[in-house]
Order: structure tokens, then C-alpha cells, then sequence
């Protein structure tokens, strides 16, 4: 509806104009209007803008205008031309809207830094908070934009003096320590069957002992975990996985529940190595927030992520259902102080700062061909492999963060796979590289040795004509040992111990390059113990039927073990010092686990949950040995899934450790009296429970024998008078059998 | 412990059972013959020729005159033990799974599968053995029909009367154990011991307990009185039969892997051996090896002396107990007179070396 002025006193024009309004027709009496639109959500109010005076009106009026004319169109209120209505004042003057007004300060004439804009949708307006939200309008001005009916309410507030808000109660958050304090030094494991969720004390002694078994939850008639769960890296946290809700993590004592966080689908949980960040994935490839970051402490989402990489995939594998084509994704990793995140992408590492999440230097880490990378365990360096690609070689790097500095480059020839192991304290890393011959017919594997803390990382290789099968370090230590056959296929295999050092005693000379270990010095006379950087064999042993390797976390013993299905549940207990051995076997097998003080060690047979296939389902359980292949105990379950021992962190260093192991005797005393005591308690509790369950028995079977012997007469009666319980009541009878043994005719004359 | 091998059946044995006085065995088996055999030694002593299927199960009556034998030709027979004749015949509707003798032994019952359109049955016979066989009725006194529930057949699996003939005690392969009235055939009482099939019931002599063994891995003690849950013994294969021992605080399992699930040809994997554990602590403290096969069958002689396993290898072993296991007491010590809470470390230590002379006989054959 047109509301023109009219700019002529001319009555007849007058009357046209008004024509229709007066009609002999009887009025409507309830018009139909159209409803008024009341509401303010497609207004916006921008603010924060330069404040200019009279002269340079039109042109910030006209920039501005651009601006917001980008988002979408403005409303107009039958103004055919907003460009010349926006250039006048806008509105107020003459009373025209045309969705754009600037309103000048009263007091100098100049513009008050704000201007209103309404949009011919209300999605536009969002949109334009959206985008223009901290637009930077030149460099000392980034907008502000408001929604209107927030402006005008906040143009309501009263000022006043500024109240501090009261700060929350404190609430101490549980300490989740409180388990390394336990007095006998135990260790806590978790394990997962049918419903049940439960920690239990491993003393190394004897039988596990709860602590705590979800009996809260339980109460509260839910179970404590469905899924599967999962130790922080130092064992504060215990995570459970709820697959439809997110992780829920368990700490303190009583595991009172210390956070939530909401990632529906996931799958598995990666903490960080200093337990600040987490991160979970649901490894739904179509999800676009696949992967999500997590704050343990604040319980934010720090960033979202894939699945896989832009371009990690070729686009005829993206299409298929789960979206990765049976290619895994590449895994994300934390750097041991938490401070990078990074994971393999095509060509490239993505590295990302915390608690930022952002590219480190904005810019990933270009490495071409890669196929894996590894974190060192103790340093911010990466290591990582890249096949032959064009003109060059295949490569293993090492790669110093954030410098970025490349630390060492080793080529490679005639490479078919590598894998990286690091040594758990970082001061080695193994390569195991699988070559093929110049025919590709048949491969051979060398092993590629870095000494990473020495200065220029001295390489070693490693010939081994064999197929080498596994490849572990010792924890802490500089051996590692192999298992290698001549035919990958074959049940027996041989196991090779190799030190990084090599014990030489040789006339009084100084060790070449300097490489030498700290403290290997020793001896007198003439000759001197030397220690030299130089890989020697210590051992082989032959003819073992093992599969895998596992070092005890204290190192010096390794447990040779024979896993899977085929496999017939093998365990050598090997101690590499006293070359002692003992042979167990855990029948179908199929995990070895140590516990972090290298004290106990369990060895499980689970299944998969969800996954009931029969064979399976047999044998469930795990069995407790001690280090030198003692069994402690056995628990056998219907449906056993899981079974984790709560990580430690390693608080006494080597030195410390040394000292302890030297002063062994005056420890010994102390523990093994504190030993007896508690085995004699035990004992006396297990009597005494046991004395308790007999009583009851007795009286159960005092009272059914009190019931029995009311039904005598009955008895008695069916049995036609015979009473069966009187031991008395016998008859004996004598019965001559004459049994004719032989019989002869003989003629008496 | 040297067992006598009793080789006389010719494939799985179904059931093993000692008479009353514990001088005979009973033995049946899919070979169609039930056997008897002298316990003391071992020898058969014969026979009971005329079953053309698998016979289920048997029950010798309380003075060891007649047998009844339950078999998948959809007859019970009744013998005479001495002669081996066969007295009767009963026709069935289906394969007949268990036969029981009443107290008095002058009735018994039995129970069938359902076969084609007949649903499993209860059967009470009366055989008074005053009177002359020929007069015996062909048919059931009291005929009970198991109708199929939310259209599953019902199968019953084991048979027993209780309380001096008040009611009829019969186990279900969904776990559940129902309670009949044998006059009027009305149901008892239900309840679900287990979640799964029940493969056999056992009493001690007096029919105050009774032991359950499952497939879901467990035996399980009830008191016949209350039928209140005493005690629970865990394994990790099905469990295919239980009893009580009549002279000392055990329990004798047997069972193993079933046969049609064995995927490999290892022994162990089965693990086809007798467990002893002890009754009232629900501890295992030992186990007898040599079958080959799950083991279908025990019992245990009411002398206490022996007992004796039938497998699905074919085999029946007869275990004479050593010295060392006649003579264990209880691992317990009983509370002396004053008060003293204290238990002697050497006793206790001694008790378990004892346990280990029973531990793990293996005898290869």
C-alpha cells in the first residue's frame, strides 16, 4: 500500500486516488488484514562501527550497505530503488524504512558507530550474525552484530556497580591417586564378563580381591558398563564405553563418576599420554564428526574430526558403504607431554597444537609416500617410512617437532614393508624392513637399529637371512629379541636375544667415538671392561613354538607364547640373565598381559562382545602366573571379554631402583613378615567362613533328616513293614552252594 | 586308583546305576542292551535282550527283583533282574526318555518324547509284583500330556517320584523342574533351577537333596523339603551328571564338551574327567582323567567304595577309591573347645598334599 503524499491539490486527482474507498457497498465489518508481523527476527543490529562525521555520511553508509547487501536482500517497503532511498538518511526524515538505517549522534552530528538492517528473511539475519560476527571492517573496527530483540533488551539494562558474581562452593573433584597409596603396593586390574564390570587388588600372592564391582550402579539397577572399558595412560581414569550415549570416565576412591562426554556411537577412546586430552571416534566413515577431541579436566569438545583425511581416500573407495572402503584410518597420536596431536594424511602429517587443536604453523608436515609414522615415547620427534616413490628411495625419517629439523634420513633399497618399534624410554628405535630381490620373488628382512640420543643417530643394520616374525625391545632396557624361521609357515622358530651393547675386555685403550655407556667402566689391572655401541648376539634359542614375544615391563624376563587359534597355548617363561626356563600352557590363549610392575602376569582366553561364535565361547577365563611362571589363580567365566590392568606411572628412576635392589635384604624382612601376617589372616578368615557354612549346613541337613524320620511309619509301611534304616535288621542264612567240581568213573574190583 | 574297564557295550553309555545294596551295576547304552554287572570285580553277569532302540534310561526296583528300561523304541520294558526274562512290555507314544519306581516299588512311571503329533507324556504304571503279571493293565493308570508351550515342544528329561509317592519330580530341557501329583496329575509346583537343559537329577538315599546337573555348566544342590537352592558348583563344560556321595561330604560332576561341538582331536580340549568337589564349600579339589569322551554317566556305590563312569566313548570305568582318599577329613578342622579361633598352618598344609594323591590319575590305556 503506497502512502505517497500527494503533490497536487487536484481535486479530481484527489478523488482518483481515492476512488474505491467510498462505495455505496456496505463495509465489511471484519476486514480481513493480513497479520501483523510483530516479531524483530529478521533485524539485526551492527555495532561497533567507525563513527564518522556528516561529511563522510553517504560513503561509510554505502560500504556498509555492500556489506550487508552481500547476506541477502533487504526489505524494502514499496521502495522501488534502495539504492537511492539508502543514500538519503535512510529513514526518520521522511518516514520511509528501506532495511537499512544509520542513525547520527544528537550531540556532535556524528554517526553513533551502529546501524540497524533488516532482511527480507529471517534466515538472512542469521546468517549475517553468522558471517559478519567479528568481521574485521577496517583494522581498528570488527563488528559487532546483534539480533534486534537482544539489542533493544540490552539497551533495557540498568548500569550499576558491578557485582562480582559468587563463585561456586568449591567442590574438591575426588583424588585419583588414592589407589598408589595403597599400603601393600598392589596393583588393580578390570575385567569385563556377561554383565559384570569389576577391579580387583593383585597383590602377587594369592587370589584377587575386589574393590569395587559396580555395586553402586547395580543398586540403581543399571549395569556399569556394556561395552568395554578402558585405563587412562597413568590409571587415573577408568573409562566405560557407552556405544549409544559416550564415555563416561570412573576415578578416585569408590570410582565415583568424574565425567561425561557425549559422543554417541563410540568405538574406542584415545588418551593422551599425560591424561589432559581424550579422544574418541565412533568410526562411522560417513560422519563428519567421526573423531572428536575432548578436555578431560573442562569436558569440552575441543575439536571434531573425520574419519579419514581430506584425499587420505581414492574416490572409488569412498563409495563404498562404511565410506572407507576397508581401508583403516590412519590413527591419530599423541606426543608423550600431550602437547601434538598429529595423524598421516595423503603426503603429509597433520600435526595439531593443544589446547588450540590447531595446525601447528598452520601448515602439515609434507611427507610424500608416507605409510605409517610413530611418536617417539619419550621426545617430541617422529619417525616415520615412505616407499620407493618415483626417483626416490624408500626412507625412514626422523623428524624433530616443532622444529620441524629433519634429525635422520636412512635409505632404503628394494623395500616391500617396513615397521617401526620404538624402545619404551625412546632411545632406540628398530626397523624391521622386508625386501624383496631384484625379481620380487622372494623377500628377505634386515633390521635398520637407530641409536636416537647419540649425537648424528648412528644406524645399525641387521642382516637376518630368516622371516623375522616379531621384533620387541626390552622396557627400559637395550636388548630386544626376535623370532625368526627360515619359512614363515613353520612351527618351529627360533628366538634371538640381541644387545645394543657389546661387553668387550681388552688391553688398557680408550673406546673409540666416545661411544660409550655410561658407568660400563670397571675392572683392574690391564684389562678394562669396556662397553661399546655395537649390536651383538646374546643368544639364540631353537626349536620354540612361539608366535609373540612379551617383555616384562621390569625387563630381564620374557614370556615366549604360542597365541591364536591353532596355536596350543605355549607360555616359556624366559629369564634372559639366568637363562632359566619354565614351560606352562594356558589352553586357546589369546592375550599375555603384564601387570605394570612386571610382578604378575595374566594371560586370558576371551571373546568378542557381541561376537558369539562357539568357538569362542569355550574355556573364557584368565589365569594369574608370577613372573617365574608360578600359577596364582584362575577364574573361569561364561562370556569373558576383557581384562586390563590398571596402568602406573613409573615414578622411581633407575638409580633409585639400584639403590632399592642393593638394600634388598632389609627390605625383604619387613615385607616377608607383613607376608605371613596377612596369609595367616586370611587363612583364619577362609576357616572361619568355611566353620560358618558347615554349621549351616549341619542344621539344614539336622532338619531334613528330623522331616525324614517323621515319614518313617510310612516308609515302613510301603516297604511292607521292612525298616530299611535299621541296621540291625538282618536275617542271616546259611546257604551251602555243592558245586561238583569233577566227576570220575573209576571200577573198584 | 587302577580302574576296570567294564567293555561289554558297544556305543555311547546312556546311564550307570548301582542297585540299592551297591552289588550290582546297571548299564545302558544306544547298543539296545542294558547290561548288569557284578561291582565287586566287574564281570558281567548278563543281559536284558529285546529293546530295538537306544535305551534312555533304567531303574532297578528296591530289593533288586525287577528292572525298568526306558527306550527310544517307544517302550518301557519291565525284566526280571535275575533271569533277564522281560515280564512286560508297555507301548508308548513316543521314545521313552527316563522310567522310575515308586517307593514300594510296586508302580513305576515314565516320561516320552513327543513324537509327531503326540505331545511328551507322564505315564504311572501299577505293577504290584504280588500279582500275576498277565493281569497288569496295558495301558497307564495315570497319563499326564506336556502340551507344547508358545509352540515349543516340551521335552522332560528325568523322571523321579518324591515324599513317599506325593508327587512326581520332573526335569525339563528348558531348565525348569515341575512337581505333578501322581493320583490326580494336576501340576505342584514349577521352578527354573537353570537356564538350560537339565541333563540329570540325582537324590542321596534318604531323598532329602538333590543334585542338578546343566548344560549351562553348573550343578546345583536343592533341599527336597523346601526346594530352597543350596549350593552351586561351577565347571567350564556342560554338566552331564552329579551325585551325591552317601559317605562323605563330596560331589561327583561329570561331563565335558559336547561331542558334536569338539573341534579338535585334543583330549584336553573336552576335558572329559570326573571333578570331585566338596559339598557344603563348593571347592573342586580334584579330578579323574581316562575318558575320551563327555562323560554321560556316574554314580557313585552307596558303600562309598567305588564308583563308576559311563562316557560317550563307549566305556564304562570302575573307580575303586584309594586309602588315601577313603581316609580325608574334612579340610576343615573343627572348632575346638575352648574357642581358640586358631587353625595349625602344618595340618592345614598336610590336608592339601592329601588331596593332591587323588589329583589327576591319568591311566593311559
Amino acid at each position: 500500500m503506497s502512502q505517497h503524499p500527494s503533490t497536487t491539490d487536484d481535486l479530481a486527482d484527489e478523488a482518483a486516488s481515492l476512488d474505491g474507498y467510498f462505495s455505496d457497498a456496505p463495509l465489511e465489518t471484519q476486514p480481513r488484514y493480513p497479520p501483523i508481523d510483530e516479531s524483530f527476527d529478521r533485524c539485526v543490529v551492527i555495532s561497533n562501527l567507525p563513527k564518522v562525521p556528516e561529511a563522510k555520511y553517504d560513503k561509510l553508509a554505502k560500504v556498509v550497505l555492500k556489506l550487508v547487501s552481500r547476506i541477502g536482500n533487504l526489505s524494502s517497503y514499496g521502495n522501488d530503488d534502495i539504492e537511492a532511498s539508502s543514500s538519503s538518511s535512510g529513514c526518520g526524515d521522511d518516514g520511509q524504512f528501506s532495511g537499512f538505517f544509520m542513525p547520527k549522534s544528537d550531540v556532535d552530528g556524528n554517526t553513533a558507530g551502529c546501524a540497524f538492517v533488516e532482511y527480507e528473511s529471517a534466515g538472512d539475519a542469521r546468517r549475517a550474525i553468522e558471517v559478519l560476527e567479528g568481521y574485521k571492517f577496517d583494522k581498528n573496527h570488527s563488528l559487532r552484530v546483534t539480533p534486534y530483540e537482544r539489542a533493544s533488551k540490552l539497551s533495557e539494562v540498568v548500569e550499576g556497580e558491578f557485582q562480582m558474581p559468587e563463585p561456586e562452593p568449591f567442590k574438591e573433584r575426588p583424588n585419583t591417586m588414592t589407589w598408589l597409596e595403597d599400603t601393600c603396593q598392589r596393583d588393580q586390574f578390570a575385567i569385563r564378563h556377561g554383565k559384570e564390570t569389576a577391579v580387583y587388588w593383585n597383590d602377587g600372592r594369592g587370589e584377587p580381591v575386589v574393590d569395587y564391582d559396580g555395586a553402586r550402579e547395580r543398586k540403581a539397577g543399571v549395569n556399569w558398563c556394556d561395552y568395554y572399558v578402558q585405563w587412562s595412560p597413568k590409571g587415573s581414569y577408568l573409562a566405560t564405553l557407552v556405544p549409544s550415549k559416550g564415555v563416561i570416565l570412573w576415578g578416585g576412591r569408590g570410582f565415583e563418576k568424574l565425567g561425561r562426554f557425549a559422543a554417541p556411537g563410540v568405538n574406542f577412546v584415545v588418551f593422551s599420554p599425560q591424561e589432559n586430552y581424550m579422544l574418541t571416534s565412533n568410526n562411522n566413515g560417513r560422519d563428519p564428526h567421526a573423531i572428536k577431541v575432548w578436555s578431560i579436566q573442562s569436558g569440552t569438545c575441543l575439536r571434531t574430526f573425520p574419519l579419514y583425511p581430506k584425499d587420505f581416500l581414492d574416490p572409488s573407495q569412498s563409495e563404498s558403504s562404511d565410506g572407507g572402503g576397508g581401508v583403516p584410518p590412519p590413527p591419530f597420536q599423541w606426543s608423550h607431554d600431550d602437547k601434538y596431536l598429529a595423524r598421516m594424511g595423503k603426503d603429509l602429517i597433520s600435526i595439531f597444537e593443544t589446547p588450540s587443536m590447531k595446525l601447528l604453523d598452520k601448515r602439515s608436515l609434507a611427507t610424500d609416500g608416507i605409510r605409517e609414522f610413530q611418536f617417539s615415547p619419550k621426545a617430541n620427534v617422529i619417525a616415520y617410512w615412505a616407499p620407493e616413490h618415483k626417483n626416490q628411495p624408500a626412507h625412514v625419517d626422523l623428524i624433530e617437532i616443532p622444529s620441524r629439523k629433519q634429525l635422520r634420513q636412512k635409505n632404503l633399497f628394494n623395500v616391500t614393508k617396513c615397521s617401526m618399534v620404538w624402545q619404551e624410554s625412546g632411545e632406540y628405535l628398530g626397523v624391521k624392513v622386508t625386501r624383496h630381490t631384484k625379481s620380487k620373488k622372494t623377500l628377505y628382512n634386515n633390521l635398520e637399529l637407530f641409536r636416537v640420543n647419540e649425537p648424528g643417530v648412528p644406524v645399525e643394520m641387521l642382516d637376518v637371512k630368516d622371516a623375522v616374525m616379531s621384533f620387541a625391545w626390552e622396557p627400559q632396557g637395550s636388548r630386544f629379541a626376535i623370532i625368526h624361521a627360515e619359512n614363515p609357515t613353520s612351527t618351529k622358530v627360533n628366538v634371538t636375544f640381541y644387545d645394543m651393547y657389546k661387553t668387550t675386555e681388552l688391553e688398557k685403550k680408550k673406546g673409540v667415538g666416545g661411544n660409550k655407556k655410561g658407568g660400563g667402566v670397571g675392572g683392574g689391572g690391564n684389562k678394562e671392561k669396556q662397553v661399546v655401541a655395537e649390536v651383538n648376539l646374546v643368544e639364540t634359542l631353537e626349536g620354540k613354538q612361539c608366535n609373540c614375544i612379551f617383555w616384562s615391563p621390569a625387563g630381564r624376563t620374557v614370556i615366549l607364547a604360542a597365541l591364536g587359534d591353532s596355536a596350543s597355548g605355549t607360555l616359556e617363561f624366559y629369564d634372559v640373565d639366568s637363562k632359566t626356563l619354565v614351560i606352562k600352557e594356558h589352553y586357546r590363549a589369546n592375550q599375555v598381559l603384564w601387570d605394570p610392575s612386571g610382578r604378575t602376569v595374566a594371560t586370558t582366553v576371551t571373546q568378542p562382545i557381541g561376537g558369539g561364535h562357539f568357538k569362542f565361547a569355550m574355556d573364557n577365563g584368565y589365569i594369574l602366573w608370577t613372573f617365574q611362571g608360578k600359577q596364582l589363580s584362575q577364574s573361569s567365566f561364561e562370556a569373558f571379554y576383557q581384562f586390563t590392568w590398571r596402568p602406573r606411572e613409573r615414578l622411581t628412576s633407575k638409580e633409585e631402583i639400584a639403590v632399592i635392589a642393593r638394600n634388598i635384604k632389609k627390605y625383604e624382612k619387613q615385607f616377608n613378615a607383613f607376608d605371613e601376617a596377612k596369609k595367616r589372616k586370611l587363612r583364619l578368615q577362609e576357616t572361619k567362613g568355611k566353620r560358618k557354612s558347615r554349621a549351616e549346613f549341619r542344621a539344614v541337613m539336622a532338619r531334613l533328616g528330623e522331616w525324614r524320620a517323621r515319614q518313617k511309619q510310612e516308609r515302613m509301611e510301603l516297604l511292607g513293614g521292612y525298616d530299611s534304616e535299621d541296621e540291625q535288621n538282618f536275617s542271616t542264612k546259611e546257604v551251602t552252594i555243592e558245586t561238583v567240581l569233577n566227576t570220575k568213573d573209576e571200577l573198584v574190583y | 586308583m587302577r580302574p576296570i574297564l567294564l567293555k561289554g557295550h558297544e556305543r555311547s553309555i546312556t546311564v550307570v546305576k548301582f542297585n540299592f545294596d551297591g552289588d550290582l551295576l546297571f548299564t545302558a547304552s544306544k547298543d539296545h542292551v542294558p547290561s548288569v554287572w557284578r561291582s565287586e570285580n566287574g564281570e558281567r553277569l548278563g543281559t536284558y535282550n529285546g529293546h530295538k532302540g537306544t535305551v534312555w534310561d533304567l531303574d532297578c526296583c528296591r530289593f533288586t527283583r525287577r528292572l525298568v528300561t526306558a527306550s527310544a523304541d517307544a517302550t518301557a520294558k519291565l525284566w526280571d533282574v535275575e533271569t533277564g526274562e522281560c515280564i512286560r512290555t508297555f507301548v508308548h507314544y513316543g521314545p521313552v526318555r527316563g522310567a522310575a519306581w515308586a517307593d514300594g516299588s510296586d508302580m513305576f512311571a515314565t516320561i516320552s518324547d513327543p513324537f509327531v503329533e503326540h505331545n511328551a507324556r507322564i505315564s504311572v504304571y501299577d505293577v504290584p509284583i504280588n500279582d500275576d503279571p498277565s493281569t497288569y493293565p496295558d495301558g497307564p493308570r495315570l497319563e499326564i500330556e506336556l502340551p507344547k508351550i508358545d509352540g515349543k515342544r516340551v521335552n522332560a528329561t528325568n523322571i523321579v517320584w518324591l515324599n513317599l509317592n506325593e508327587a512326581l519330580f520332573v526335569t525339563f530341557d528348558n531348565g525348569s523342574i515341575r512337581l505333578y501329583d501322581p493320583i490326580t496329575g494336576e501340576e505342584l509346583d514349577e521352578f527354573f533351577p537353570h537356564e538350560k537343559k537339565i541333563n540329570r537329577v540325582s537324590f542321596n538315599r534318604a531323598k532329602t537333596l538333590f543334585i542338578t546337573s546343566s548344560a549351562d555348566f553348573t550343578a546345583k544342590l536343592y533341599d527336597v523339603v523346601d526346594l530352597r537352592h543350596l549350593k552351586t558348583y561351577k565347571t567350564d563344560r556342560p554338566v552331564n551328571d552329579a551325585v551325591i556321595s552317601e559317605t562323605k561330604d563330596h560331589i561327583l560332576l561329570g561331563g565335558g564338551q559336547e561331542a558334536m561341538s569338539v573341534t579338535t582331536t585334543s583330549g584336553k580340549v573336552g576335558k572329559f574327567e570326573t571333578r570331585f568337589f566338596h559339598l557344603v564349600y563348593e571347592e573342586e579339589f580334584g579330578t579323574v582323567k581316562g575318558h575320551f569322551g563327555p562323560i554321560n554317566a556316574l554314580d557313585i556305590n552307596p558303600n562309598g567304595r567305588c564308583y563308576a563312569s559311563g562316557a560317550e566313548d563307549g566305556y564304562i570305568r570302575l573307580h575303586y577309591f584309594d586309602k588315601s582318599y577313603l581316609d580325608m577329613k574334612d579340610p576343615v578342622p573343627e572348632e575346638t573347645v575352648d574357642g581358640e579361633d586358631d587353625v595349625d598352618d602344618d595340618d592345614d598344609d598336610e590336608e592339601e598334599e592329601g588331596k593332591e594323591d587323588e589329583e589327576s590319575y591319568n591311566e593311559s590305556d
